[in-house]
């Protein structure tokens, strides 16, 4: 199982995404394939990304069961706690900047 | 229209969850809904709190009531703990949520005979074969311990570690050696899921059969069924390879072999498997018993679990 959440990205990576993932809600792709073409996908990812932001994750044998990776800026962190991965979500200013 | 309320929360099964999560500081609180961690620039880390067995704060951390109690009612275990692990305080949920549990466990520990029996099935599971007959607790205990210090050396000599013996100062951590700091940070994780995995399965973590007269006796007699299968073998795999942080890799090896072991998913069966060595049912309530006004929830959780 992997999903991929694709937040500000052109069209033409949405359109190219669409090649091998069903996107069930506007930005958001599933779909179920080896580590090798999980990999290939990820790799189209990263050249068409611009100044979006996306994250991957899918199932796999760690304790948690699955693991993510994350590309671009967002206020979404991962945060790697002894082998166990969690997010750090960062405040905002009151001008509305991400701190 | 009255706005849609979510329906209440339940405790899931130990056996689904992750074994042990460190916070290593910041303020542990409920925003939303959520149980998160604030540090003091204002970043909040969320923390599936429902996902895991048993969480442990370390020296840093600051809970707020509102996380405290969000934490029992999904049924995980908050262990304060001091440097690398040394146990400090520990609460959370408490045992006891059912009380035929805790009346079978009694009455296993408080009859000679019967304690023998649970004593001997703990030794047969441990090592595999039977303990010899005829034999007191006192005597086995007396056999396990020697036991215990040959599997030590055959350990550490299989991991190429320099081992004198089991020692340790609660209160000066520094004082120990590298595979026994290794060591007791590995056991403080062992010890904390399976006190959460104690409490979810319903009995007391104070009513011991090998141990007894500590508030965890009975999380030390079960711990060390797996003790030398999981925990010493990673222990001293670590202080082998002397790393930089052996704490924090003693950790990590630990979440590893727990996987690997499958310990979530064995405890709570085994549990029950050694107390059912005694042979005697579970008592029946008494016949003036009364059933509760209300009845008790549907929950997803484990005996143990308050919903």
């Amino acid at each position: 199982m992997l999903v991929i959440v694709l937040e500000n990205a052109p069209p033409r990576l949405r359109g190219r995404l669409a090649i091998w993932l069903l996107e069930i809600r506007a930005g958001v792709y599933v779909g179920n394939y080896s580590a090798k073409v999980r990999d290939h996908i990820w790799c189209q990812v990263e050249k068409g990304i611009e100044n979006g932001n996306a994250v991957m994750a899918w199932k796999t044998n760690n304790e948690a069961g699955f693991d993510f990776v994350t590309l671009g800026t967002n206020r979404r962190i991962p945060l790697e706690l002894d082998g166990t991965k969690l997010v750090s979500f960062l405040p905002v200013a009151d001008n509305g900047e991400v701190l | 229209m009255t706005t849609p309320l979510l329906p209440p929360l339940k405790p899931i099964p130990i056996k689904e969850r992750l074994s042990v999560l460190f916070i290593e500081k910041g303020h542990l609180d409920v925003l939303d809904g959520a149980f998160v961690v604030v540090d003091k620039t204002g970043v909040r880390t969320h923390v599936p709190i429902g996902g895991v067995a048993c969480l442990m704060l370390e020296p840093g951390t600051r809970v707020s009531h509102a996380a405290a109690s969000l934490a029992a009612r999904v049924g995980t275990l908050l262990v304060w703990v001091g440097e690398a692990g040394v146990r400090l305080y520990s609460s959370g949920q408490p045992g006891g949520a059912r009380a035929d549990r805790l009346l079978y466990q009694a009455q296993l520990a408080l009859d000679p005979g019967l304690r023998l029996k649970v004593v001997r099935k703990m030794y047969a599971v441990r090592f595999g074969e039977e303990p010899p007959a005829r034999r007191s607790v006192e005597q086995l205990r007396g056999i396990e311990g020697a036991r215990v210090r040959e599997m030590y050396k055959r350990l550490a000599a299989k991991y190429n570690v320099n081992w004198k013996a089991r020692n340790y100062d609660t209160s000066d951590w520094n004082k120990g050696d590298l595979p026994n700091r290794c060591l007791s940070a590995a056991t403080a994780c062992l010890y904390g899921v399976t006190e959460a995995a104690v409490l979810a399965a319903g009995y007391a973590p104070a009513v011991g059969f090998i141990h007894t007269g500590k508030p965890l006796s009975f999380v030390y007699d079960i711990a060390d069924i797996y003790k030398f299968e999981t925990v010493v073998s990673v222990a001293f795999g670590i202080a082998a390879k002397k790393p930089y942080n052996p704490e924090q890799a003693v950790r990590l090896g630990c979440r590893d072999i727990f996987r690997k072991s499958r310990l979530l998913e064995r405890i709570i069966p085994d549990i029950e498997v050694i107390l059912a060595a005694g042979e005697v049912t579970p008592p029946e309530p008494p016949e003036d018993a009364q059933p509760p006004a209300i009845p008790n929830p549907e929950s997803l959780g484990d005996a143990g679990h308050r919903t």
